[in-house]
């Protein structure tokens, strides 16, 4: 019987040109083509990045960092004389200021502020004050450490710190050990970063800002939502409204079986819908990967998921889908029309998007209870499955908490299929 | 067949619907004890005015609605404890109720069929003879938004009997068709009588009344008024006719409140 429903159904959505369009094909072109636009777009403005010149500080610079330094720029010089169009390599304006020791310290304890004193910067690079003597007398004495400092919010800096990090300091380290022992460059001279984990000069808020990866798990939720909402107002608020509910609660079917059917039947076309438009985003990967992942390629192995990550994560976009399309249903089916269920079901469409955007920003451990939040705990869970965090225990919480909720969700509609005030707006 | 025992049915008003109906009270009693007995092999009509509470009391039968008091009977089954069992041995049609008209007849046939828990096979035979008799079969193919008026009253007809029940319930069976469809319908009506079927029909049109009902009970107020054979009717309330009877009992029933 239940498959007689779901069969029903999904012929009904599949078959009507005007849902499939709405529900399937619309969302998922238009995502396509915003996320490839705002993907170019975006793209463009790292182009622009190329361009910029980066502003970088130096302090305590080493006579032989500043030799180095010059070198660079001489040569940097050359090559866009002799590319001209086609140049695009890193290009910097130093600055060398001197501190002390004690300046130093402060600035590696505070967060931000301090750096703010030297003005407007790209990149922060310290040298320990001794650093000339420690590389000199690298038999005897620790290697010197540099410290580098940029803002993962900006664009710039956090372009500027790659290039300096991986090409300049790398650069300086042969350069020295050149000088040392004449072409051995395998061996180091100095450390970056060794003593600083936490060589980020922004608030976190702002560094999320560039790990749009973390945005996945917000879209999807959204996605899922949406995908149910059209359908699920219109196949049970409408069927209600043209009178063919009435048809269908005189057959000797259990209400049950049929408040389930509609659930899982809702339930197949969310999850479909939600395919549709993860297509459309993977398919808009190639024009977007600069928008989304902050210019690292990605593709879906670069994610590197074992096959229980993927069962968890199935597993609880399931659950999340369960508890949407519960939802979607239970206040379809109380409204009197598709009107007053598309009333009643804004609101829910917000605490979902609000529930999605608010674990975006949060980056530290997710304690136990949030798992508990219906809705936002399965997109916290969502994230740290991504993110390879999320333990059994927080896995089984959320998911036991879902399957809850999805009881609950079922038995009230249920009873409200088995309401004739529900059911025949008595 | 159909025990109807002191049937009274309260609906609560909205304030919305308080004012739509131009009243204060927040209740509404659309039927009130009402009881009756309707035996296999007839058609038993419920006559009343508009707003009786004719649709209240079949939709009742059908176990759409509950009843505020007392309890009606469907083959020895209730209404409240067994509406399954009832639900599989009745077919019910009224205009409020309808079809998806997204789909086929045949389409819609089949899938009630499941429904009804009738094998593939007997669904086949009862859509060729149904589809036959009410002249579906050349549109059994055709969405049913592109069917009339008519020929969809005609197939959510042939739908409703799908599982062959034992009780038909037509709320204004005729209601809205033309008089040769209506002519179909009424026969099929007399067939299934012949059949040893109970039908049970609601109308507040009295010539249609007098030609198809065996025996009724009218309804005025929520309130049942009189009951018996067409010919016990009109005897006892000296009309010419149905219609006139009707009148006789109406002034009589109007004048008492
Ligand atoms: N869902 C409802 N909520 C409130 N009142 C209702 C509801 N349905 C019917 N009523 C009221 O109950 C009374 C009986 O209605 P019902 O539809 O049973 O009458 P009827 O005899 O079928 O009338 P008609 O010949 O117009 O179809 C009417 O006064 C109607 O306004
Ligand atoms: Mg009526």
């Amino acid at each position: 019987m239940l498959l007689v429903i779901v069969k029903k159904e999904l012929k009904r959505v599949f078959t009507d040109k005007r849902l499939v369009f709405s529900s399937f094909v619309l969302p998922a072109l238009s995502i396509f083509l915003l996320y490839s636009l705002m993907g170019n777009m975006i793209g463009n403005m790292s182009n622009e990045i190329d361009e910029h010149i980066a502003l970088v500080t130096i302090v305590n610079s080493p006579e032989s960092f500043k030799d180095y330094i010059e070198l660079y720029i001489d040569q940097i010089d050359r090559l866009k004389k002799e590319q001209g169009a086609d140049f695009n390599d890193f290009q910097l304006e130093a600055r060398y200021i001197d501190m002390t020791e004690n300046e130093i310290t402060n600035i590696k304890n505070s967060e931000t502020g301090d750096l703010v004193k030297l003005g407007k910067t790209d990149v922060v690079i310290i040298f320990d004050q001794s650093f000339d003597k420690s590389v000199e007398g690298y038999e005897t004495i620790q290697h010197p450490n540099v410290n580098t400092f940029y803002n993962p919010g900006e664009e710039y800096s956090s372009s500027a710190i790659s290039r300096i990090e991986y090409q300049l300091l790398t650069g300086y380290q042969n350069f020295l050990l050149e000088k040392r022992f004449d072409g051995l460059s395998t061996l180091s001279a100095f450390t970056v970063n060794i003593e600083n984990q936490n060589n980020i000069i922004a608030k976190e808020g702002q560094a999320a800002g560039l790990g749009m990866s973390f945005m996945m798990p917000m879209l999807l939720n959204i996605m899922l939502f949406a995908g149910a909402m059209g359908i699920g107002i219109d196949v049970i608020a409408g069927e209600k409204e043209r009178g063919t509910m009435a048809t269908l609660l005189l057959t000797p079917v259990d209400r049950k079986t049929i408040a389930f059917g509609k659930v899982l039947s809702l339930g197949i076309v969310a999850v479909i819908s939600a395919t549709c438009t993860f297509g459309a985003i993977i398919a808009s990967l190639p024009n977007a990967s600069e928008m989304l992942a902050g210019g690292t390629e990605v593709s879906i192995d670069s994610f590197g998921f074992a096959i229980g990550d993927y069962l968890m994560l199935l597993t609880v976009i399931i659950m999340q889908v369960g508890i949407f399309v519960g939802l979607i249903c239970l206040i379809s089916v109380i409204a009197k029309s598709v009107k007053e269920a598309g009333t009643y079901i804004s609101p829910i469409y917000m605490v979902v998007m609000i529930s999605a955007f608010g674990t975006i920003f949060t980056t530290q451990d997710v304690q136990m209870y949030k798992f508990m939040i219906p809705i936002m705990g399965n997109v916290f869970a969502i994230k740290e499955i991504l993110t390879f965090d999320l333990s059994l225990v927080e896995f089984g919480v959320t998911v036991g908490m879902s399957a809850v909720i999805i009881g609950v969700l079922l038995k009230l509609i249920t009873m409200a299929f088995n309401n004739e005030r529900t059911m025949f707006n008595t | 067949m159909i025990k109807v025992s002191n049937f009274t049915k309260v609906y609560k008003l909205s304030k919305k619907q308080m004012t739509e109906q131009k009243v204060t009270s927040k209740i509404k009693k659309a039927a009130d004890k009402v009881s009756f007995n309707a035996k296999e092999g007839e058609i038993f009509g419920l006559l009343g005015p508009n707003g009786a509470g004719k649709t209240t009391i079949l939709r009742s039968i059908a176990t759409l609605l509950k009843p505020t008091e007392g309890t009606i009977e469907v083959m020895g089954h209730d209404v409240v404890k067994e509406p399954k069992e009832v639900r599989r041995r009745i077919g019910f049609l009224t205009n409020e109720i309808k079809l998806d008209k997204h789909f086929t007849p045949k389409y819609t046939f089949k899938f009630f069929g499941k429904l009804y828990g009738v094998s593939d096979k007997i669904i086949d035979e009862r859509r060729e003879k149904l589809f036959n008799y009410f002249d579906i079969k050349s549109f059994e193919d055709k969405k049913i938004s592109e069917l009339s008026t008519g020929m969809t009253q005609k197939l959510a007809i042939a739908v409703s009997l799908v599982h062959d029940p034992e009780i038909i319930i037509f709320d204004e069976p005729t209601n809205g068709l033309d008089i040769i469809t209506a002519r179909a319908v009424t026969n099929y009506l007399e067939e299934l009588k012949s059949q040893g079927k109970l039908i049970i029909v609601s109308t507040h049109i009295m010539t249609v009344a007098e030609k198809l009902c065996d025996s009724v009970a009218i309804i005025i107020d929520g309130k049942k008024v009189a009951e018996g054979t067409i010919s016990e009717i009109i005897n006892e309330y000296k009309g010419k006719d149905l219609e006139h009877a009707f009148f006789n009992i109406y002034e009589k029933h109007v004048k008492e409140v």
